[in-house]
């Protein structure tokens, strides 16, 4: 009994330790809740936009600071917004601020989608092996690239010499020598040449896939833009022509309305940045933080609707302009006027009398009210409260953020001709004069280039900095000195970001 | 008569066999030097499992027979032993001091005798856990243990941040919360405990102590016992409550509105003028000074409350020859400070079984159920109620479009943002729902009586957690508004799982003693969380806030995750002793886990111990007790990650053409991780000097985290990836000092104190010479050679005072500087100011903390009083740092007041206008302030009235009043010195907590 009990015991305790040894298995248990890349079933080759959509996603995904940052230079627009943000006002008045957050944030941001295009051609090449043909994959893996080479050549316009990425590997820019910027550019140049024929040859708005996405005349409008830089002027005038013969875009009518829900997906639009709050009242939404540029004071048509924070200003200068011109759709599309910025124009002898359509009412009823940050406000950036989807109130909410027109297109032609080039598309007058018909303004004959560069500065003002990058390529610095500033050729570009240069050999010697 | 005497005489056998344990011995036990009856002493038989305590009048009864062994133990005196011999009553007299050499500590699967130890561990009993009126255990043991540093929090329901020894773990990349084992089941935190709930918490804080907890242990181990009874002791019954109030303390002085007019008049900025004028024309000019809008708002006051606290609890234990049992409820209430649906409630039952089913077999249960309540704070509106401006009034009757109610809108004076921070308490109501249910059961088997046991034990921790956070809808401007009411629910539950299954051995020969356990355990930890967003739902029912009742759900808001994770350990432990004199200590704990690619790591110890004053030659006159100790141990951090970075394919949703498309994406940035590695050395002494009245614990540790997880940066992209490649250290020195006496029968004292040093430093960061951390404006550092995350900045070596000034510095000439600008330290003599002259400005981390008690008996009073400080910490100062973001809001009287407005004015703060230029919003020592501080933590004055004085049957009866907190001294401009980051930012204040307890005892 006795020696029952004590087997017993020692039995029992046996059989724990035993067990024990059999659970050993389990510490081989994959981690929950996670979609391994590697897991990925690439033969489903139906799946192969997933990586694609994921794309744009990426690159709709802009940071708030980045379009203002990259635009804000220019003698059409000011920092405003005095207050906070100083370094960003200092950066309008080319005093650059390497330590400042918005130069490493704009760095970061685009060289992360810089690395995320690279990825997700990796991605479309496992699915691309076994699909049955492979110009699906083609297509996508050249809309990758036109993306990528869209964010480059905007880092490249804001920092002079970029890295090229050698891989997808971010830790190999380590090793990477920088590449100036006329190598950068013609990379560009070379890579839109090299992708073009695998996009489809329609509007983006003819994308049944991908509605808006990437085709072959994004990709030439962006190495039209690089051979700008470069000063290459027949390149041009040859990918502009491509894209003006394919008759695939048309300046849409109304210039106001462009820049308004109309503007969506417009005939005139080669590259958008697309947001939606896919009309409803709340729930997902997707949006640029428009309110970056709106005015901070304002009587919407529609009660509850936000204002803005008071950045980004139209500057005095791009007002004058205007008015010397006489121009009215493209000034009342461009500019949001308060009664004290309406005083502060007039306030000039030259300008007492100011047409009466002058009004700090927007064309569409919404009142600007005077702020005490800035005098106006940028009207490209503006959506009426009307447009506002039902519920919603944010600033701009539902709006598109447009990085490339056909206006762009003919307006660039139209200089590349005037310095040169040849075309049989279109002549430079002919160009100039739809831009100006449709805002408006009588045709002109034989137009110079400082015409064509006056055109641009009344169609583009306010956008992506067109116009600053204008005159740092002309070397025309006189105008850039504008409203206090004194600019110089060492302003031309912005600084590395410090904490870059802490971390790239090839920054450091420089 | 014959079957008289024959049933006297059956009765006298059966009496003898049933009791053939032994007679009644009966005895009184009295202080040695007093002679006065000592209350509650444990009287135990030896071998045989029975045992009582001591009565009232010190006399005890228990039944032995002739040839055992009476022990007689007491805390804070030394155990006496008395053979049984024909006698039947013994007076046993035990003398006060000895101190706690015989006591019995526990030190992880086991217990050993305080003299046998070779590590650090210091064990906090209930008494002092129970002084604090907090719902939180750990906030007890503030000052009170050498080298943990505790980082109050205000919030309540919220535990405070806990260190031991410093920071080994880069912050963000592992948790540097200790281990905390609660009857053996594994926690992160031991929020849900009542103070009542507790017998013991023990910190084992040297590796060799912890080790034992292997991949668990790196950052220090607590263990915590809870109550339970004890055999042959009759039923206790305690009542224990107190009701209190939370005053906020130290409350910050904001600049007010002539103040604040007077530094927007001198800003130089149109815009901050107008701004005044806006509010002198909406609200009316104050009649003292009619330059200056008519409105003088102090928000903090707006704010703050006064807030109740209470506790009850409730607890009876016992025990009879075979079972001990102790059953209690508590009940835990407090407001917050801040004047919003802020609160803490909480409901515990436990009890807790113990049972002798046999002679060889023992098993019981012990079962914990916690179910609280968190109403938590909207933080954000201390960061707002610093910033709003004080010319604008709380509610504003012009405002008629404001919806629910007509809060003031600082947009109506021109300022960009709304400002008020009721809109953050009015607005917000965020509940979590804990339900926390800890259950164990254990069987052990005596396999050799007395020498070998077999134990198997069960845990498990069941723990729901209902959060439900609520938006409000309002308008109280078009930029100030929140259209959309939005209901967040997130479930999770927890489930633990901890099987543990340990042979212990114990045999002493001669003069060796030994000890030997061997181990297993088998841990299986489950989790998983369901969560989801509605927006637009009635918000006026409260019956209605459910997702269902919602207009839409977000699919982007709605997630599921869950993670489960298996640990297989095997460990051992061997203590040997010759003679109590030369100590040897070794554990070895291997660690299976599945979270890691590396599935095994073995974490050992060794420790050896030299008890001098054993030795015959040992003869110094007044130290009764000499031992020196060394160790050195390995431990684990799996508070890491297993991976980093993602080769993982992420979901992202965009929209296309107005549609809602889903995409993936992924990105090769990628690492695997594996526990973080800490060793650590430890050198201490323990001496016990003048008759025992004084002790003293001293140590010295160096303790290396070996393969620190750090970020790594990823070159241009931002952002970092996480690798097992820095060494941190932390080293410091400990001292504990204890002095107890009396001066006479009814006037007995005690006097203690505590004091560690902290060294806190990178060593190695995989070949980069530094990692970067807060933010680009507010720069941490972690550089190697230096503390983690030093603030990193300039250094302000004054303000400019006048023109000539100016026109003789470069610097100030080429940066365009006027008056009142800051003088930055040209650090490396180029000639310029810029980031290059950012040198360390301080750690977060103190690096000196002491903690003191002191306290007094006379007759039925008694007296206690705890301080505590800590210095060489850096606070940053992010609510005056802000003004990078917005340059146009309120601040603090001190800055307002100290402003430089004229040479010679301040030579620190610069102007008002400087105030808003970038040059004087870099991080510079103007941001840093000085963390230290000292603080009376604890003062509590108590009479005891004894039951008996009071008439046969009355219970003890104890009154007591608390001061928690009544007195911080700092510098610091803010409400409170203990900011756990050492950022300031949006800090809940630390209140003072007056209240008056009752404790009944049955």
């Amino acid at each position: 009994m006795n020696l029952y009990k004590t087997s017993f015991r020692y039995l029992f305790a046996l059989m724990v330790i035993g067990f024990l040894g059999s659970c050993s298995d389990l510490l081989n248990e994959p981690a929950e809740n996670r979609a391994f890349t590697d897991e990925t079933d690439y033969t489903q080759t139906e799946n192969m936009i997933l990586p694609l959509i994921g794309a744009y996603g990426e690159f709709y995904t802009r940071g708030w600071e980045g379009i203002p940052l990259i635009s804000v230079r220019g003698d059409d627009v000011n920092a405003g917004g005095l207050g906070d943000q100083q370094d960003f006002a200092e950066a309008d008045n080319y005093n650059y601020n390497k330590d400042y957050w918005m130069f490493n944030s704009l760095w970061e941001v685009n060289f992360r989608d810089i690395f995320h295009m690279e990825s997700t051609i990796e991605q479309i090449e496992l699915y691309e092996q076994h699909a049955p043909n492979t110009a699906t994959a083609e297509q996508y893996k050249a809309e990758a690239r036109v993306l990528q080479a869209f964010l480059l050549f905007q880092m490249s316009r804001v920092w002079g010499d970029m890295f090229i990425p050698p891989s997808p590997d971010p830790s190999d820019l380590l090793v990477t020598p920088i590449s100036s910027k006329a190598e950068v550019m013609t990379y560009i140049s070379q890579q839109m040449d090299a992708v073009a024929d695998a996009l489809p040859a329609v509007n983006p708005n003819k994308r049944s896939d991908i509605p808006g996405g990437v085709t072959k005349f994004t990709a030439l409008a962006i190495k039209a833009l690089a051979n700008l830089e470069l000063e290459n002027y027949q390149a041009v005038a040859d990918a502009t022509s491509q894209i003006i013969n394919s008759g695939e875009f048309a300046l849409e009518p109304d210039f106001y309305e462009l820049f308004k829900l109309k503007g969506k997906l417009n005939d005139e639009i080669l590259l958008e940045l697309q947001y939606s709050d896919f009309g409803q009242p709340s729930g997902d939404s997707k949006n640029y933080l428009m309110a970056f540029f709106g005015p901070q004071n304002w009587t919407p048509k529609r009660e509850g609707a936000s204002g803005g924070w008071g950045f980004f200003e139209p500057s005095m200068k791009f007002i004058k302009f205007m008015l010397d011109r006489g121009e009215r759709v493209r000034l009342e599309t461009s500019v949001l006027f308060t009664d004290r910025g309406i005083a502060e124009i007039k306030s000039d002898p030259a300008y007492t009398n100011l047409p009466d359509w002058i009004s700090n009412v927007t064309p569409s009823g919404d009142r600007i009210n005077d702020y005490a940050r800035a005098l106006f406000a940028s009207g490209k950036h503006y959506l009426p409260s009307e447009q506002l989807t039902t519920g919603r109130t944010a600033y701009g909410s539902n709006k598109n953020m447009i990085c490339i027109r056909y206006a762009e297109i003919l307006l660039m032609h139209a200089e590349a001709l005037t310095r040169g080039a040849t075309s049989s598309a279109m002549s430079a007058d002919e160009a100039v004069n739809l831009v100006r018909a449709r805002a408006g303004m009588p045709a002109l004959s034989g137009v110079s280039s400082q015409e064509v560069m006056d055109e641009k500065f009344a169609e583009l003002a306010m956008e992506w900095g067109i116009r600053y990058y204008d005159m740092v390529r002309l070397e025309n610095y006189s105008e850039l000195s504008y409203g206090g500033r004194t600019f110089t050729a060492d302003k031309i570009f912005l600084p590395y970001p410090q904490n870059q240069v802490d971390q790239l050999p090839a920054l450091q010697s420089r | 008569m014959r079957m008289k005497i024959l049933f006297t005489l059956t009765l006298c056998v059966m009496y003898t066999l049933s009791f053939s344990q032994g007679r009644e011995i009966t005895g009184v036990v009295t202080d040695a030097e007093s002679n006065d009856p000592l209350i509650g002493v444990t009287v135990l038989v030896e071998d045989t499992g029975t045992g009582t305590v001591t009565d009232f009048d010190g006399r005890f009864t228990v039944t032995a027979e002739t040839g055992n062994t009476l022990l007689i133990s007491y805390t804070g005196y030394s155990p006496e032993r008395v053979v049984v011999g024909t006698e039947d009553n013994y007076n046993v007299q035990l003398s006060f001091g000895s101190v706690a050499l015989e006591e019995v500590v526990v030190v992880g699967y086991g217990t050993q005798r305080t003299k046998d130890l070779t590590s650090s561990i210091t064990t906090i009993k209930s008494e002092d856990i129970t002084k604090t009126p907090s719902s939180q255990a750990m906030q007890a043991l503030q000052g009170k243990v050498a080298g943990m540093q505790i980082v109050s929090s205000g919030t309540p329901g919220s535990g405070p941040t806990v260190r031991i020894r410093g920071i080994g773990s880069f912050p963000g990349s592992g948790d540097a919360a200790p281990l905390y084992v609660v009857d053996g089941m594994f926690f992160d935190n031991i929020d849900f405990l009542n103070n009542n709930d507790i017998a013991s918490i023990s910190v084992l804080k040297d590796a060799s102590a912890a080790a034992i907890y292997g991949v668990r242990a790196a950052n220090g181990v607590v263990l915590v016992e809870t109550k339970s009874g004890s055999y042959n002791q009759p039923a206790e019954i305690v009542y224990d409550g107190y009701y209190g109030i939370q005053v906020a303390q130290n409350v910050l002085k904001l600049a007010n509105a002539e103040q604040f007019t007077d530094m927007a008049l001198e800003s130089g900025s149109e815009a901050d003028i107008s701004f005044i004028q806006n509010a002198m024309q909406r609200y009316g000019r104050s009649r003292i000074n009619p330059n200056v809008p008519d409105v003088n708002t102090d928000w903090y006051d707006q704010i703050l409350r006064e807030a109740p606290m209470q506790n009850h609890s409730l607890s009876i234990s016992g025990g009879g020859s075979n079972a001990t049992y102790s059953i209690g409820g508590s009940y835990f209430l407090q407001d917050g400070i801040l004047d919003m649906k802020n609160e803490y409630e909480r409901f515990n039952l436990r009890s807790k079984v113990d049972y002798k089913a046999t002679d060889w077999l023992t098993i019981g249960g012990n079962m914990l159920l916690s179910n609280s309540t968190q109403y938590a704070p909207a933080q954000d509106a201390w960061f707002r109620a610093y910033f709003a401006v004080p010319i604008m009034p709380v509610y504003d009757d012009m405002n008629e479009d404001a919806f629910p109610v007509n809060l003031a809108n600082a947009q109506d004076l021109g300022y960009r943002g709304g400002q008020n921070p009721l809109s953050s308490t009015l607005f917000n109501n965020n509940r979590l729902k804990r339900r926390n249910l800890v259950a164990n059961f254990y069987l052990q088997v005596d396999l050799i009586p007395e020498k070998l046991t077999f134990k198997s034990s069960y845990n498990h921790n069941y723990l729901s957690y209902n959060a439900r956070n609520i938006d409000l809808p309002y308008f109280i401007g078009n930029g100030y508004q929140n259209p959309n009411s939005s209901i967040s629910r997130t479930y999770e539950n927890r489930s633990n799982q901890i099987w543990d299954n340990l042979l212990t051995f114990t045999e002493d020969f001669n003069r060796h003693n030994l000890q030997v356990m061997a181990g297993t355990s088998y841990r299986d930890e489950a989790w998983d969380q369901l969560r989801a967003t509605g927006l637009n739902f009635p918000v006026d029912q409260e019956e209605a806030w459910y997702i269902d009742q919602a207009e839409t759900i977000p699919v982007d808001n709605v997630g599921d995750n869950g993670a489960r994770q298996y640990g297989l350990s095997y460990f051992g432990r061997v203590a040997y002793n010759y003679d109590h004199k030369y100590l040897l200590y070794g554990t070895l704990r291997a660690d299976g886990t599945s979270k890691y690619q590396e599935k095994w790591g073995y974490f050992p110890t060794v420790g050896i111990g030299w008890v001098a004053s054993q030795e015959d030659f040992f003869n110094v006159t007044g130290i009764d007790y000499l031992k020196f100790r060394a160790s050195w141990g390995e431990l684990g951090n799996d508070n890491v990650p297993a991976s980093d970075g993602a080769r993982t394919t992420d979901i992202i949703t965009t929209a296309i053409d107005d549609q809602l498309v889903t995409g993936t994406t992924s990105l090769s940035v990628f690492s695997y991780l594996s526990w973080e590695v800490v060793e650590e050395l430890n050198f201490g002494l323990t001496s016990y000097l003048f008759d025992n009245r004084l002790s003293l614990d001293a140590d010295y540790y160096i303790r290396d985290t070996k393969n620190a997880v750090i970020p790594v940066e990823n070159p241009s992209i931002g952002g970092t990836v996480r690798k097992n490649v820095g060494v941190i250290r932390n080293s410091g020195f400990e001292l504990a000092l204890n002095w107890t006496d009396n001066f006479s029968q009814d006037f007995r004292y005690y006097i203690g104190g505590n004091i560690s040093t902290l060294k806190n430093e990178v060593v190695d960061l995989f070949g980069q010479a530094y990692v970067d951390g807060g933010s680009a404006e507010f720069r941490q550092r972690s550089i190697v050679g230096q503390p983690l995350l030093a603030f990193f900045g300039r250094e302000v070596v004054g303000v400019y005072q006048n023109q000539a000034q100016i026109d003789a510095d470069p610097v100030a000439v080429a940066n365009n500087l006027e008056p009142g600008d800051l003088i930055y330290r040209d650090q490396n003599g180029d000639g310029e100011i810029n980031d290059d002259d950012r040198v360390i400005l301080g750690s977060y981390l103190p690096n000196l903390m002491f903690g003191g008690n002191f306290g007094l008996g006379f007759k039925g009073f008694d007296l206690s009083v705890s301080v505590f400080g800590q210095s060489g910490n850096k606070i940053l100062n992010r609510k005056r740092g802000e003004v990078i973001f917005t340059s146009d809001t309120n601040m603090d009287a001190d800055l307002a007041i100290n402003r430089w407005h004229g040479e010679g004015t301040s030579n620190s703060y610069p102007s008002s206008k400087g105030i808003r230029k970038g040059w004087n919003q870099r991080l510079s020592t103007y941001f840093i302030e000085d963390g230290s501080f000292f603080r009376i933590q604890n003062v509590q004055v108590g009479y005891n009235l004894k039951g008996a004085d009071l008439g046969s049957g009355m219970p003890d009866i104890r009154v007591y009043f608390t001061a928690e907190r009544p007195l911080t001294l700092f510098d610091y401009n803010g409400f409170n010195p203990e900011v756990a980051t050492g950022i300031d930012r949006q800090t809940y204040p630390i209140p003072a907590i007056y209240t008056a307890g009752l404790n009944v005892r049955f």
